[in-house]
């Protein structure tokens, strides 16, 4: 057991050590030291990513008596966890100036929420698996929550109920599967479905447990979530809701479906299906939306459901496709949200006619923006042109029958282009004399994000070889 | 020095200066951007003229100069891979061109947002250039896209000081509808890359590696399709041209000069690489009904285009109108067709050019662009006056100008198209194209030269710049209309 410690659980162990130590500063630290508690974070969270190279990834080492498991796709999925959870710990000064007594609490439990996420992605338990699903539930109600006023609560309480359910449809679909095969070690699940005969009862405890995982990805049935919690919810953690859960989940179920519940037709189907809904749904939801965060939280489910579709459609290709995505779109969503957090310090509002020429006073700041909506917008020079057609190749390489579906996912890129449209424009727009454009109060940690997130995303975008050959890498060694 | 020399240093290097401008190390002074572009443009003209010198297809120095290749994506075959073949070095330097008469139109034509305007300019320019240049599909559509958000700007911004909100509209409409478009381009260059994959198994996306003619005939008519509804939009063929009045309405004029000069013609080009080129054996099949599209293009919009009220329309329908004669010398299928395809591209990009930059010099003065509110320009501004006569006659196809040769070798080579006989009716159609536009044209120049002059401001005749433009535009329509085979020549 103290062999797995070292070998592979270093990272997570750092990051407890700092969980405990914050809530050992909320219990005993003066309430006026709580600006120290975001550094404390920063630095646990830099101390795991370097622990990150002491993990046995080659070869696939299986921990904690099966239950945890390591190899180079953990390792990257990990390195991206943190990486998001870093920069979101950056964002979080104007919270902590709204929460201050509770800023150690908040950062807490945004650790033990990274530690959750990370958790998830090794698990190779449906135990592991279910206990880490909720320790990175239970801290984001409350991170939700931490916003002053009515919506944030009821947001937290609409998270909460979905992410209940789904978890119980989670369990339903685990119990089935442990009543088939009378395990929950994905080995020795793969091992026996490799075996035996297909069944049906077997795709339907597939699709139960997908089911349950796709909540925190704001997919179809468990969709409608989403613009309320983002309403409702402070900048920062929605930097961190926007991916952190959802690579994490991406994460689990990618490996679900190449490894214990693959060839099964049903279970491609059903997700295939439910993305495209929601692809639907989201795209088109977003055209009569007016709040910035709304529109990139319709976005958020938009680009999920593309993820997800094309890991439906099972091979080395696409899982690589999907990592890749993945990367660029993580990126780009902190860049968003750092700058609306930015614009939330300053007291702007957040409806597309805010923002109203903030260009004249802020061109760093607004370039480094438009330069993440292009990017989610998929237009060249930015890492969202190049993941686009990496994502669409992948989907046209997987056969014919898909075309239809491909075509209708890039004329939604289309509708999608429109509403991003609608955030950028405001930002240029002329103003009278008697307007008083803001100049945006960004601290220094707020602008680092930024500016290093949109260096990434043009980086990227010029020059994707390398980042999609360590996919392909990954992807091949899975 | 092999790189100076070489075809990125020409794609690139305004997307180079277009950053310059745009950093804040760079001045912000106007007349400092407005003559170091100005400047900058002039320089890239005779790089590209030199070029042009050096441009030989038979020579072997040239074989250095017309590929650059490197590897860009690996996993895809997408290499960032550039050649130039006559006809990309005919449409590169006649983008070159147009791109110095629009920073030289700007001096008039822009009042505010220097900085953000020429360096938007400058990436546009780039973007044209690596569309005519770019020899891997994949390496076309990133261009093809990132066109999108310098026009874009170009369009929907206030630069010219008469701003309304239909010009965010109308750049709306035109990124929509050409981003629609390329996103059927797209999947149609997926498809290609999947059968060619399938065919050679080896991942490329090289134009000159593309092979097709294994493909299902069905597949390759789909392809075709898709392919055409993505460079549709940009030509445009009919019902997807509503975005093309608006635009070049809304936008300031040096920029509506480069939409109607350069920007349509890449959707032209697309077709001749694409569809002409790589899927020859569907395009047999398409051919003849591209050719009813084009000769619809070509009457309808031309009616439509004397019914106009608005000046700046009555141009932006005359080029969808003469953009269906380009498409109609590609559905000839054979070389005279091609070029004088190519040649009526460089035509009516001057006389477009011209003609816009007379509307904006009229709506300059007279700050009206309703045809039925002028008059008796010819009184006041005889110099104006004179390059209009010149530019409309030209635009009418009268001898001695360059678009009488492309007109002519268009219906020549539809007539004699061995392909189908609905191409020889169509071309037989076109010739009505000739009387109708000179009615429309002339319609122009009688209302608002001619008459009465109804305005009682006074005004000035055209400044230096203005001269200056609409006199290499003029000189460049009577050389090309007096000796067309230094074009004619470069294309095999």
């Amino acid at each position: 057991m103290i062999y797995d410690f070292f070998n592979i659980l270093l990272p997570q162990g750092c990051l407890a050590l700092f969980i405990f130590i914050q809530i050992m500063l909320a219990m005993f630290a003066s309430p006026r030291l709580y600006k120290y508690s975001r550094l404390i974070s920063a630095i646990g969270i830099s101390l795991s990513i370097c622990l990150l190279s002491t993990v046995q990834v080659e070869p696939q080492y299986f921990g904690m008596r099966g239950g945890i498991m390591s190899d180079g796709y953990t390792s990257l999925f990990h390195f991206i966890i943190l990486l998001c959870g870093f920069f979101t710990v950056l964002l979080t000064k104007n919270i902590m100036n709204k929460c201050r007594q509770n800023a150690y609490t908040f950062h807490a439990l945004l650790l033990t929420a990274i530690f959750g996420a990370m958790n998830v992605v090794s698990a190779n338990d449906f135990l592991t698996l279910f206990i880490s699903l909720e320790l990175l539930s239970f801290p984001i109600y409350f991170l939700i929550a931490s916003d002053k006023g009515y919506l944030s609560k009821e947001a937290s309480f609409k998270y909460l109920i979905t992410s209940a359910v789904s978890t119980g449809i989670f369990l339903f679909g685990v119990s089935y599967l442990y009543g088939i095969t009378s395990s929950f070690n994905l080995s020795e699940i793969y091992n026996f479905i490799s075996e035996s005969e297909p069944s049906l009862l077997y795709s339907f405890a597939g699709i139960m447990i997908v089911l349950g995982l796709i909540s925190k990805l704001s997919v179809f049935p468990f969709a409608n979530w989403v613009i309320d919690v983002y309403k409702g919810s402070e900048t920062s953690v929605l930097a961190f809701l926007s991916t952190v859960p959802k690579i994490a989940m991406i994460g689990i179920i990618c490996r679900l479906l190449v490894f214990p519940l693959s060839n099964s037709f049903e279970i491609t189907f059903v997700i295939a299906i439910l993305s495209l809904i929601t692809a639907l749904w989201a795209n088109t939801y977003a055209i009569r939306e007016n709040n910035v965060k709304c529109i990139l939280a319709c976005s958020s489910s938009a680009n999920a459901s593309y993820i997800l579709l094309t890991a439906s459609l099972v091979s080395v290709y696409n899982l690589s496709t999907v990592i890749f995505y993945l990367i660029c779109y993580a990126i780009l969503d902190i860049l968003a949200f750092g700058f609306l957090n930015a614009a939330e310090s300053t007291k702007i509002g957040m409806r597309v006619e805010d923002f109203n020429g903030l260009f004249r006073q802020n061109k760093g700041l607004v370039i480094s923006y438009v330069a993440g909506i292009i990017g989610l917008a998929g237009l060249p020079l930015t890492s969202g042109f190049i993941a686009k057609i990496y994502l669409f190749s992948a989907i046209a390489n997987s056969g014919l029958i898909f075309i239809p579906v491909l075509l209708i996912l890039m004329l939604l890129t289309v509708v999608a282009l429109y509403y991003y449209l609608k955030i950028i424009l405001p930002l240029f727009k002329e103003c009278d004399k008697t307007y008083e454009v803001k100049i945006l109060n960004a601290a220094y940690s707020q602008k680092f994000v930024l500016y290093i997130t949109a260096i990434a995303t043009v980086l990227i975008g010029i020059y994707p070889e390398k980042l999609i050959e360590l996919c392909r890498f990954i992807a091949y060694n899975i | 020095m092999d790189l100076l020399i070489s075809i990125p240093f020409l794609v690139f290097l305004p997307m180079a200066v277009s950053f310059l401008i745009m950093s804040p190390l760079f001045s912000s002074n106007e007349i400092i951007i407005r003559r170091f572009t100005k400047g900058f443009c002039g320089f890239h003209f005779i790089y590209a003229l030199f070029l042009l010198v050096f441009f030989d297809s038979a020579n072997p120095y040239i074989s250095r100069l017309s590929i650059f290749g490197l590897d860009w994506i690996q996993s895809l075959g997408v290499s960032f891979s550039f050649k130039i073949d006559g006809i990309s070095m005919i449409l590169s330097v006649l983008t070159s061109f147009i791109f110095l008469m629009a920073a030289t139109a700007s001096k008039i034509n822009i009042r505010k947002n220097h900085k953000f305007y020429y360096s938007m300019l400058l990436l546009l320019m780039s973007a044209i250039l690596g569309i005519f240049t770019a020899n891997d599909m994949f390496l076309f559509f990133m261009f093809w896209e990132l066109e999108l958000i310098p026009a874009y700007f170009l369009i929907g911004g206030d630069y010219a000081g008469d701003y309304s909100p239909e010009n965010k509209q109308s750049a709306v409409k035109y990124v929509l509808f050409t981003f629609a478009g390329s996103m059927f381009m797209l999947l149609g260059i997926l498809l290609i890359h999947y059968f060619n994959y399938i065919s050679s198994s080896a991942p490329s996306a090289l134009f000159e590696n593309i092979i097709m003619y294994s493909t299902p005939m069905k597949i390759q008519l789909l392809i075709a399709c898709l392919l055409l509804a993505g460079f549709g939009v940009k030509l445009p063929i009919i019902p997807l041209h509503s975005w093309l009045p608006d635009a070049h309405t809304n936008a300031p004029t040096p920029v509506s000069m480069i939409l109607a000069g350069v920007l349509l013609k890449t959707g032209a080009y697309g077709i001749f690489r694409f569809n002409y080129e790589m899927l020859k054996e569907s395009f047999v099949i398409i051919a003849p009904i591209l050719a009813v599209f084009a000769l619809i293009n070509i009457i309808y919009t031309a009616f439509v285009a004397y019914s106009q009220k608005d000046i700046k329309r009555i141009v932006a329908y005359s080029s969808i109108s003469n953009m269906g004669l380009i498409l109609l010398g590609l559905c000839a299928l054979n070389t005279l067709g091609l070029k004088a395809s190519v040649f009526h591209m460089i035509a009516h990009a001057l006389v477009t050019a011209g003609l816009f930059m007379i509307c904006g010099i009229v709506y300059l003065r007279y700050k009206t662009r309703n045809i039925n509110a002028l008059g008796g320009i010819a009184v006041q501004l005889p110099r104006l006056f004179g390059f209009s006569v010149l530019i409309i006659l030209a635009s009418i196809g009268v001898p001695a100008f360059a678009p009488f040769i492309s007109e002519v070798l268009t219906i020549i080579a539809a007539m004699f198209s061995d392909m189908s006989l609905v191409i020889k009716i169509c071309a037989l159609g076109a010739l009505p194209l000739l009387i109708v536009s000179s009615c429309y044209m002339l319609k122009f120049l009688h209302r608002a030269f001619m008459g009465e002059d109804l305005s009682l401001a006074k005004v000035n005749d055209i400044s230096m710049h203005e001269f200056v433009v609409l006199g290499s535009i003029t000189a460049g329509l009577i050389i090309f209309g007096i000796f067309p085979s230094v074009i004619l020549n470069l294309i095999n």
